[in-house]
């Protein structure tokens, strides 16, 4: 039975707040903190546009840079030995991978679309010529269709090509009335797009449908669009663009259900993550992420609508990947850095190995102690009790501070000098209230000598004007000078303390001066706004 | 009619013979608790004053959980003895006198079951002569007289007169008692067996100062006496000249410490407590010496070398420690109404029996705050403020603590000038919130300090720390806190301090703010009142909790409070005023003022006028949560002096428009009390009152915090048998003997394993004799097995013929 009295009050604690920092940390933004980030050890400087993860073990990460599109390793994320893929003649866009991760499309400024191999380096296997304009994006369609491809660009032309003939299977010429900037594939079928445009709206596309007929369904972003995204369900559209992020219900004819509004610049990119810590396969909530040209990364619950994790970042940010396998998430700069948040794996399964190839060893022969040898002496000593054993437990000894020590044993003037030896304003605000409480401070202040008058004289210049102790420590000051005027006189390392005393009281009275005059501009404006 | 919160701590306890149960004087009655539960197991109720001591007597061996009989003595001038199993009153002796304190010394040599055989019980009790006057100086009042238990009468004369009785102390064998009377020690020495009362001998020790407590040793010839300025004294071998009639041929050198012709061999002197000493108290085997005082600190002496131990930090003035005839258990009394019992060796705390906090002085300057309870109506409960920096929370129905919250995180000590305390508690009315005020005083204008605390938590009494707030104005003290009545969703505050401003607080926790980024939680100001820069001595909600009425002095201000605007300025009492309470269903607002000129007055809001008004120093108010009545409790000081010692105060009540009062009760010790409105407890409705309608119950709480609930309506008086309120008797716990109440219990061992293993098989063969013992030993079935096959084995099968 534990001891039920009142536990050891250190002087300290009485001016600490309440527990709050355990409620605010949520078990959500605990899993977005376990992200540990790191930069890549790649040496960008332009814009990284584009983010894609492969969609299979290992995840790759292919990202749009400059002239190239970059591949990097899925679990380490360090750079490719092929990477980069460099047969752009322009600026690359949008790389993305097939459904299986065995193929790379990506666009470019000079309107070509490229389809690589992303597990080895060398030319492009197809080019597919159709756009006359830059392509922004392009898309191999997510759910298992390996044969065709989506493309759209500033032209305003949303292409759908069969890849092994390099054939246009079906085009949609001026799909959109300006630049098509944002495109996301149905996660439920193959047959389904959604395309986002800088003339505010968003239109979703079937390709089973001829191209003379209208698209299935478009709604109004009121913003240029920068980035479209399927939710799973394939029911739900997120769009980014301006300030806000907006989720629509397309099954229900295009209806606005949500908008987030919590970025202040332009929201760039969007893409899906999910909570959750056991691992790839597994089925966490999903969140959307999105990242804005003000540094923000913000997390979205999109079940609850509400914000659950912000991360800043010392950058403007375009383009941000959430891998498969849930373990790492990577945001893209406009300055090329790319800052990529891995979590740490727990690798039970190469432990599991390493367990069974440990068992097929002999074991190394115990040797019987003798008291020959040291270990003898101390054998026992660090056995662990045993499931079914009582364990007497030793009462735990209260850590206690020198100061505490002395208070609780009534030695006043001790105590503050042990204080003051700590250079911790808390403490020493702590043990100086502690004194007050106990009529004890005045005497404890009467019987200091030189060297701790001084300490005292230097703590009260530091933090007599901390408003905090303000009101406090200014009486104090004044009464010490009061009470030590002889002794202050007499020594010259005192009167140096002194000095400084009076500097900080002429500065303080500067800026308490320059506090008044600004309440008495603010006054008047506060009582017209008033009326 | 329920009360309750009666002291707990007024005269030592007694554990019962298994120490098992633990019974405690509580007013008129003995309630016996459980020492493992610490819960209230029965009460002995007979006695109609105040009970002043409680004497078990001792059986021995395994009747002793049968038999359980009890002495007790009462203010009423009568002995009871009791059967406390089945809590029966068995005997009652009468005296003329109020007893102050009764031993029995011979009563561990009297079996109990021999008490009608020849052997005759005697009693020592010490009473208070209530014939004498006490206002001549030199009246003796004080008597120690001689009953025999056995015929129920006096005998013999008076053993000695004092000017005060005095607490009697008796040695474990019985053989000595002794009364300490300012600075003189007297001891008698009783014959143990043949028994005659005029041969009782007595004995007188001078120490230097006024004795307060004293203690015999259990064995040897030792008596140690604690005196006022917190000395111990202890006298070896006292009484040799005169019990033993061993005429000393030793000179005076050879006596150290001891005073005059004092009958003792030494004296030594050991001071450790500051204070005066409250208890000593020798352990069974003589060899320690435990004391306690003002400090809350028990402080073990080894009794041959002086060594000492302390037990720091039990946080109120000690009063009794009494040890229990199991050997790891003891029990103390705390000065704030607590009884702990405590392990013994170690001196760990195991389980605390609390009573009401009991009140505390505030400084001076403090008096005007008159919150000193908080009520929540609905559940029944009082939050107190405590001297230890906590806030108790105490049922009224069921007379027990719920919980208590530390608000000030300090080391208490006992002190005579208080420098830190809470100052004000309020709940909010769905009990979901509280928020405190606790204020230092600073030392010669140096370091005044007050914090405002919320705290939070999902039911009364279980409370987090939610918001400090640091000099909420400024250095100025704060008067009065007050939530607003509404829900959850409304939560705001409002303080007001004699600093001239009011601030009304509201949680931000309730107001989700689209896109915010880091929600901060707590509580913040949201707005800043003054009027004309006068004191603000008290605020209140209305009910629905749409206006907020602020007292300015003998002003008081209506104010809208989510605005922020003065809405109204109305009244001018006579005196400032200390308390607002709007009536619920009407409006109507009472507020009161004291001191010099106390006045009572009804205001009307909706003409904006004084309705009526008394010239009353009224203590405390309530007023129903629905209808139009109201409670006040009135300090009566008509009478002066001579009626000081009862009934001083009244409860009025009131119908608001009516200033005839509607019923009036005369209460004691009104001072310092409180009133309440409590919503009837739903299992006392339940059982006791069917059909009729809920109608509110009235509590009064008086200055020694007992308290007395009743239903103001009816005509009749609600008796409840308080014994059908008493929680649940324990379970019969199992009971921890030799190894297992040392190291705890020991895991089952499970016989039966081994019979799972299975038979090893082994094939007889045509000498098994040869087979049976081969193979290797731990592979052998058991030997039981074996034995019948090997003798078997041994014997020549010899096959019948029949021929």
């Amino acid at each position: 039975m534990a001891d039920q009295s009142k536990p050891f009050f250190s002087v300290e604690s009485a001016r600490k707040p309440s527990s709050r920092k355990p409620n605010s940390l949520t078990p959500e933004s605990k899993f977005w903190r376990s992200f540990k980030n790191s930069e890549p050890t790649s040496n960008l400087i332009l814009p990284v546009t584009s983010l894609d993860f492969s969609p299979n073990h290992p995840f790759d990460l292919a990202a749009a840079c400059s002239t190239a599109v970059h591949l990097f390793d899925g679990s380490s994320l360090s750079p490719k030995s092929h990477s980069p893929l460099s047969s752009f003649t322009d600026v690359a866009y949008s790389p993305s991978f097939r459904c299986d991760g065995a193929l790379l499309a990506a666009g470019g400024e000079s309107g070509l679309v490229q389809v690589f191999n992303p597990l080895s380096s060398g030319q492009a296997l197809r080019r597919l010529r159709a756009h006359s304009r830059p392509v922004r994006v392009v898309r191999f369609p997510r759910v298992a269709d390996k044969l065709h491809l989506f493309s759209a660009g500033d032209d305003a032309l949303l292409s759908y090509w069969d890849v092994s003939t390099e054939s246009t299977l079906l085009s949609f010429p001026a799909a959109h009335r300006d630049y098509i900037r944002a495109c996301s594939p149905s996660p439920i079928t193959a047959d389904v797009i959604a395309t986002g445009s800088y003339d505010h709206s968003v239109k979703v596309w079937d390709v089973r449908m001829s191209p003379d007929s209208n698209q299935v369904c478009t709604f109004t972003h009121g913003n240029p669009v920068e980035s479209v995204l399927f939710l799973p369900s394939g029911g739900l559209i997120a769009t980014a663009g301006g300030n806000s992020v907006k989720i629509w219900d397309v099954i229900g004819g295009g209806r606005l259900l949500h908008t987030m509004e919590s970025h202040n610049k332009t929201v760039t990119s969007i893409c899906l993550g999910r909570v959750g810590n056991e691992g790839a396969g597994s089925c966490g909530e999903s969140r959307i992420l999105s990242v804005s040209i003000d540094g923000y990364l913000k997390v979205f619950d999109f079940a609850a609508f509400k914000i659950t994790h912000t991360v800043r970042y010392p950058a403007q940010l375009l383009s941000v990947g959430f891998s498969p396998s849930g373990l790492s998430r990577v945001v893209g700069t406009s300055n090329g850095v790319i800052y990529v948040g891995k979590k740490k794996v727990k690798e039970v399964a190469l432990e599991k190995v390493g367990g069974e190839i440990d068992r097929s060893l002999p074991e190394p022969e115990k040797r019987v102690l003798r008291p020959t040898h040291y270990r003898y002496f101390y054998r026992g000593q660090s056995e662990k009790p045993s499931e079914s054993d009582h364990v007497v437990k030793k009462p735990k000894k209260v850590k206690l501070a020198e100061h505490d020590m002395l208070l609780k044993k009534f030695r006043h003037r001790d105590a503050l000098v042990s204080a003051l030896n700590t250079k911790r304003p808390n403490s020493i605000v702590a043990v100086l209230e502690e004194l007050v409480a106990r009529r004890k401070l005045l005497k404890s202040i009467e019987n200091l000598d030189m060297n701790e008058l001084g300490l005292l004289f230097r703590f009260l210049h530091r933090n007599a004007t901390k408003p905090r102790y303000a009101r406090f420590l200014m009486g104090l000051a004044k009464r010490v000078l009061e009470m030590r005027a002889k002794d202050v006189q007499s020594s010259e390392d005192l009167s140096f303390h002194v000095q400084n005393l009076k500097c900080m009281v002429k500065e303080e009275l500067r800026i308490q001066r320059l506090l008044q005059e600004i309440q008495g501009m603010l006054s008047p404006l506060l009582v017209i706004a008033g009326r | 009619m329920i009360t309750g919160g009666q002291s707990l701590v007024s005269s030592a306890p007694a554990f019962s013979n298994d120490g098992k149960k633990l019974l405690v004087c509580t007013g008129n009655i003995v309630s016996i608790f459980s020492t493992s539960t610490g819960m209230l197991i029965t009460e002995l109720e007979g006695h109609t004053d105040r009970v002043t001591s409680v004497i078990v007597v001792p059986v021995s061996g395994p009747v002793s959980k049968i038999m359980s009989y009890c002495w007790t003595s009462s203010l009423d001038g009568t002995i009871c003895y009791w059967d406390f199993s089945a809590a029966e009153l068995i005997k009652t002796i009468k005296a003329q006198h109020p007893i102050i304190s009764m031993v029995i010394p011979s009563i561990a040599c009297h079996p109990a079951e021999s008490i009608e055989k020849e052997s005759k019980l005697y009693a020592f009790v010490s009473i208070e002569d209530t014939s004498k006057l006490d206002d001549k100086q030199k009246a003796l009042r004080g008597q120690v007289q001689l009953y025999s238990l056995t015929d129920s009468r006096r005998v013999g004369g008076l053993l000695c007169e004092t000017r005060k009785s005095h607490l009697i102390h008796a040695s474990k064998s019985g053989e000595f008692i002794g009364i300490v009377n300012k600075r003189k020690l007297y001891i008698w020495q009783i014959p143990g067996k043949r028994f005659r009362s005029d041969e009782v001998k007595k004995i007188r020790l001078h120490p230097t100062k006024n004795l307060s407590t004293l203690a015999f040793h259990p064995t040897e010839r030792v008596v140690a006496g604690g005196d006022i300025t917190g000395r111990i004294l202890i006298w070896r071998g006292f009484g040799k000249k005169k019990f033993l009639e061993k005429l000393p041929v030793r000179d005076e050198e050879e006596r150290p410490g001891v005073r005059g012709d004092d009958d003792a061999d030494s004296c030594t002197t050991w001071h450790w407590h500051a204070k005066e000493v409250k208890f000593l108290f020798f352990s069974s085997d003589g060899a320690y010496l435990y004391s306690g005082g003002k400090e809350g600190v028990i402080v073990v002496w080894q009794l041959d070398t002086g060594k000492k131990k302390f037990k720091p930090r039990l946080g109120s003035p000690l009063i009794y420690f009494i040890d229990s005839p199991d050997p790891n258990l003891s029990c103390l009394s705390c000065a704030d109404n607590q009884i702990h019992l405590v392990k013994m060796p170690t001196m760990e705390i195991i389980k605390s029996i609390s009573g009401i906090k009991l009140p505390f002085s505030f400084p001076d300057s403090f008096e005007c705050s008159n919150n000193e309870f908080a009520f929540h109506n609905d559940a029944g409960l009082i939050a107190l403020l405590t001297e230890d920096y906590c806030v108790q929370f105490f049922s009224l129905f069921e007379n027990r603590e719920i919980s208590q919250v530390q608000v000030c995180e300090r080391n208490f000590q006992p002190v005579d000038d208080v420098t830190v305390f809470v100052a004000l508690a309020a709940l909010s009315p769905d009990g979901s919130m509280m928020s405190t005020v606790d204020v230092k005083l600073p030392e010669e204008g140096l370091g005044g300090f007050v914090t405002l605390k919320f705290w939070s938590g999902s039911h009364i009494g279980e409370y987090t720390l939610s918001t400090v707030i640091y000099e909420p104005h400024s250095d100025a003290q704060i008067s009065a806190i007050a939530f607003r009545p509404g829900g959850p969703g409304h939560s705001m505050a409002v303080s007001s301090s004699l600093g001239g401003d009011f601030k009304v607080w509201v949680n931000s926790s309730n107001m989700p703010q689209e896109g915010q980024m880091h929600q901060k939680l707590g509580w913040k100001c949201q707005s800043v009142g003054s009027y004309k820069n006068m004191p603000m001595t008290a605020a209140t909600f209305s009910a629905d909790g749409s206006v907020l009425a602020v007292a300015a002095e003998n002003l008081f201000t209506l104010w809208d409070p989510d605005k922020n605007v003065l809405i109204a300025v109305i009244g001018n009492t006579v005196a400032p005023i200390c308390n607002l309470s709007f009536i619920a269903q009407s409006e109507y607002l009472v507020s009161i003022s004291r001191y010099s000129k106390p006045q009572l007055a009804v205001w009307n809001l909706s003409k904006l006028s004084m309705q009526w008004s008394y010239q009353i120093s009224t203590e405390a108010i309530s007023t129903t949560k629905d209808g139009s009545q109201f409670a006040i409790l009135v300090i009566d000081n008509t009478h002066g002096k001579a009626r000081k010692r009862d009934r001083d105060g009244i409860i009025l009540l009131f119908e608001v428009e009516n200033p005839i009062p509607l019923a009036t009760w005369r209460v004691k010790k009104a001072k310092g009390g409180g009133l309440a409105f409590l919503a009837p407890d739903l299992l006392l409705r339940d059982t006791k009152y069917p059909g009729e309608g809920s109608h509110s119950l009235l509590a009064y709480i008086n200055g020694d915090h007992e308290y007395v609930i009743f239903d103001p309506r009816g005509t009749a008086e609600v008796q409840i048998a308080r014994n059908a309120r008493t929680s649940q008797v324990p379970d019969k716990e199992s009971e921890y003997i030799g190894y297992t109440s040392i190291y705890g219990e020991l895991p089952e061992f499970d016989m039966k394993q081994g019979d799972s293993i299975s038979e090893i098989p082994f094939m007889p063969s045509e000498r098994p004799w040869e087979t049976i013992f081969t193979g290797s030993s731990h592979n052998l079935p058991p030997l039981t097995k074996l034995c019948s096959t090997f003798l078997e084995s041994l014997l020549e099968r010899r096959t019948t013929t029949k021929g």
